[in-house]
């Protein structure tokens, strides 16, 4: 029954539980138990108004820390060591996080370009049948886009496999994209 | 016996189709391409039909596409299907002749079509002479070798053209000649005495190549009132093949339809080496586009064809197709090496021969396992730290999009983080704490929570992790694994669990559930770990 009564505490989250939610849910004996949850330090209640809510003691202190300015300087000067670590990791996963998702954003409009470029340069290549070979697109988009011949073909890979049914490759040629071993010179749109 | 119960293996082995191997077709994109090339005969027949053909009666139709993709396949299934479409046909490899020498591209020619144009021809041209016979031309019966004993004796001109016919007598060399030079050109004549008897001249050069070819297909139209279809293969930038195409298209050989088959590469050789030539080639009648030949859709319709020509007992149902219909995807998606029409017959064919060896009812994942293993022993499923062999990969992944996965990673994240502590890399476990998946502590005494939000739906992924990122405060760090591309926040740091990361973890899963994850496997299980941020 206390462990129910503790589950129950636990997944209301930082918002609390009502005590007469308790009662309701868990009958007259609730009390007692609340009690014994109390002395043990596990549980927290509190007035808010003119109800009583219950906190798990984790969520009470993430609760304090969210909503109670003294109570944030307070713990920022008691909390251990171990939690300024954890603080300081954090601060510094946020940063990595700022990067990556700048980088993130970076890439994926430069991905979007080249694919804008590629198939303008396809397009302008390509003979009746439709083929073009790599070597004429990258010419012009490395000029263009003043990116290496290497960065060129890792784009063009990735492009390729990732839109398989819009480009069809074809091997032979002196240069490429490598797939199954072969160098694939040739290139169109499907 | 092989799988579906077939009494033969239907795929070929061979790595280039054989005229055997290509009676079957398979393939919305090939069987379209087939209707475009017998549209062209058709159209060149009607044209012709009832008078006599001239050089403008020639259509060229190019076929290019990569190495692999059935081009080949495709040129001899419409041999293969002359009789039925008023054509007669040669195939002409020009990768066999070397040197590319006048009189051996005449041989290849020659050799190209059936022994039954032949004999049927002659039959026609002995009847022609015959009738010319009986209309009283003496240079005719001269040329028949009927002579006034033959008529004491009662041989009529009609037995002795029988004769002719069935090989018991034979023409007169000396007078046919006569006979022909009144009523045929110079290698109209030539042909027709090379084939009634049965020997044909070399021919010296491109004027007397290009000489007998219009002759074979004038010749063909006015006796067997049939078209002639040239299949011309692996036509690339050697100079030699260039010159004889050159030849052949400014020739306009008569009731003549010439399908040249050739690369992307080849044809840009062409047009480097040629400019004239590709001129040509650009402005061809009909160019057959096999575009998406190597197309998931296109290479399934193929597989399962050769199947279910050969399903004689009805035992290939719809159930079954489905089922290797799904194994092939897998393949597909995932190993580019099996993305051409040539690879994938290839590895059936090898899978077809295992379930006979293993006595299987139907293709199934071990087959194509073993099969791989020995056809492509060094072949590995692409960025797998688990290193999931191919059989539990194409099984696991084929459910990667049922609705019990997420609740399949749950359960697989939970074992990775009781794993990861057994292991001692991770501290203590914490008791579940909704909506959290799994909580611990890192080393440091961080408090750790992990989310696991797997949907079809990505906007029910955005509205789940909107929902337990605000369950941040709760732990120190939160980690969320999801199936949608997503950045991560300054709060909350989002793992994309791919297709192959989803294999890894299911495979891991039921590894660590039988308790099978040996001590060989810990450095694999640590990685992956580490790589959805465990630890």
């Amino acid at each position: 029954m206390s462990e129910k009564v503790f589950d129950r505490i636990t997944s209301a989250g930082l918002i609390g539980i009502k005590k007469v939610e308790l009662k309701k849910t868990f009958g007259k004996n609730c009390d007692n138990i609340l009690q014994k949850l109390i002395d043990e330090k596990q549980i927290f209640v509190e007035k808010k108004g003119v109800a009583y809510f219950v906190w798990t003691r984790d969520n009470y202190i993430s609760y304090l820390s969210q909503n109670d300015p003294k109570c944030k300087i307070v713990l920022s000067v008691a909390m251990g060591k171990s939690h300024l670590e954890a603080k300081v990791k954090e601060y510094d996963n946020n940063i990595g996080d700022i990067v990556n998702k700048t980088s993130q954003q970076n890439v994926a409009n430069q991905v979007s370009d080249f694919k804008v470029e590629f198939d303008r340069r396809l397009t302008e290549s390509s003979t009746s049948i439709g083929w073009a070979p790599f070597s004429d697109i990258r010419k012009k988009i490395c000029e263009s886009k003043k990116i290496s011949s290497e960065n060129f073909y890792s784009m063009a890979t990735e492009l390729v496999e990732r839109h398989r049914e819009k480009y069809e490759v074809s091997s032979g040629g002196q240069e490429g994209i490598i797939m199954r071993g072969l160098v694939h010179g040739y290139v169109r749109n499907v | 016996m092989y799988a579906y119960q077939l009494e033969n293996n239907p795929y070929p082995s061979s790595p280039t189709p054989t005229e055997k191997d290509a009676r079957i077709l398979g393939g919305k994109r090939h069987k379209e391409a087939k209707s475009a090339i017998l549209e062209c005969i058709k159209e060149l027949y009607n044209k012709v039909g009832g008078r006599d053909s001239n050089d403008g009666d020639f259509r060229i139709i190019t076929l290019i596409q990569d190495v692999g993709s059935g081009k080949t396949h495709l040129a001899l299934h419409i041999k293969n299907l002359q009789s039925r479409h008023n054509t007669v046909c040669t195939f002409l490899d020009l990768s066999t002749i070397s040197p590319k020498t006048i009189p051996s591209l005449y041989n290849a020619i020659v050799k190209g079509f059936e022994n039954d144009f032949f004999i049927h021809l002659r039959t026609k041209l002995v009847e022609y002479i015959q009738d010319r016979a009986e209309q009283g031309d003496n240079s005719a019966k001269k040329a028949l070798d009927y002579s006034f004993m033959n008529k004491l004796s009662g041989l009529t001109i009609k037995q002795k053209a029988e004769e002719i016919i069935s090989g018991k007598a034979s023409v007169s060399v000396e007078n046919i000649k006569k006979f022909l030079v009144q009523w045929f050109n110079y290698y109209e004549s030539n042909l027709i005495q090379n084939i009634l008897t049965n020997s044909f001249d070399t021919v010296t050069n491109l004027e007397e190549l290009l000489g007998m070819m219009a002759a074979i297909s004038k010749l063909t139209h006015r006796f067997l009132s049939k078209i002639v279809l040239y299949e011309i293969d692996e036509f690339d930038g050697n100079p030699d093949s260039i010159e004889f195409i050159k030849g052949i298209i400014n020739a306009h050989l008569p009731a003549s339809v010439v399908l040249l088959i050739s690369t992307p590469s080849g044809y840009a050789e062409i047009q480097g080496k040629s400019p004239s030539v590709f001129d040509r080639l650009e402005k061809a009648n009909y160019k057959i586009d096999l575009v998406g030949s190597n197309s998931q859709e296109e290479l399934l319709e193929i597989v399962l064809e050769y199947i279910k020509h050969n399903d004689k007992k009805g035992k290939f149902t719809q159930k079954t197709q489905d089922e290797l219909d799904e194994k092939i995807r897998v393949l597909y998606d995932e190993f580019p090496e099996f993305r051409s029409v040539r690879s994938i017959i290839n590895i059936l064919y090898h899978a077809m021969e295992k379930s006979s060896e293993l006595d299987l009812e139907k293709i199934d994942e071990i087959a194509i396992d073993e099969t791989i293993k020995h056809t492509y022993p060094g072949l590995k499923v692409r960025g797998s730290i688990m290193a999931v062999p191919i059989s539990d990969f194409i099984s696991i992944r084929k459910t990667c999009e049922d609705e019990s996965t997420g609740t399949q990673l749950k359960k697989a994240v939970t074992n990775l983080v009781n794993f990861a502590h057994e292991m001692g890399n991770i501290g203590k476990l914490e008791k579940q704490n909704q909506p959290l998946d799994v909580v611990y502590q890192d080393p440091y005494g961080s408090k750790i929570g992990i989310a696991v939000v797997i949907n079809e739906n990505h906007a029910k992924n955005f509205e789940e992790i909107s929902n337990i990122s605000k369950s941040s405060a709760l732990v120190d760090k939160l980690v969320i694994l999801t199936n949608s591309n997503l950045p991560s926040s300054e709060s909350t740091i989002i793992v994309n669990v791919d297709k192959s990361k989803m294999v890894d973890l299911l495979y891991f899963n039921n590894r660590y559930a039988d308790h099978k994850i040996g001590s060989s496997d810990n450095e694999k299980v640590r990685m992956l770990a580490r790589t959805v941020n465990i630890i």
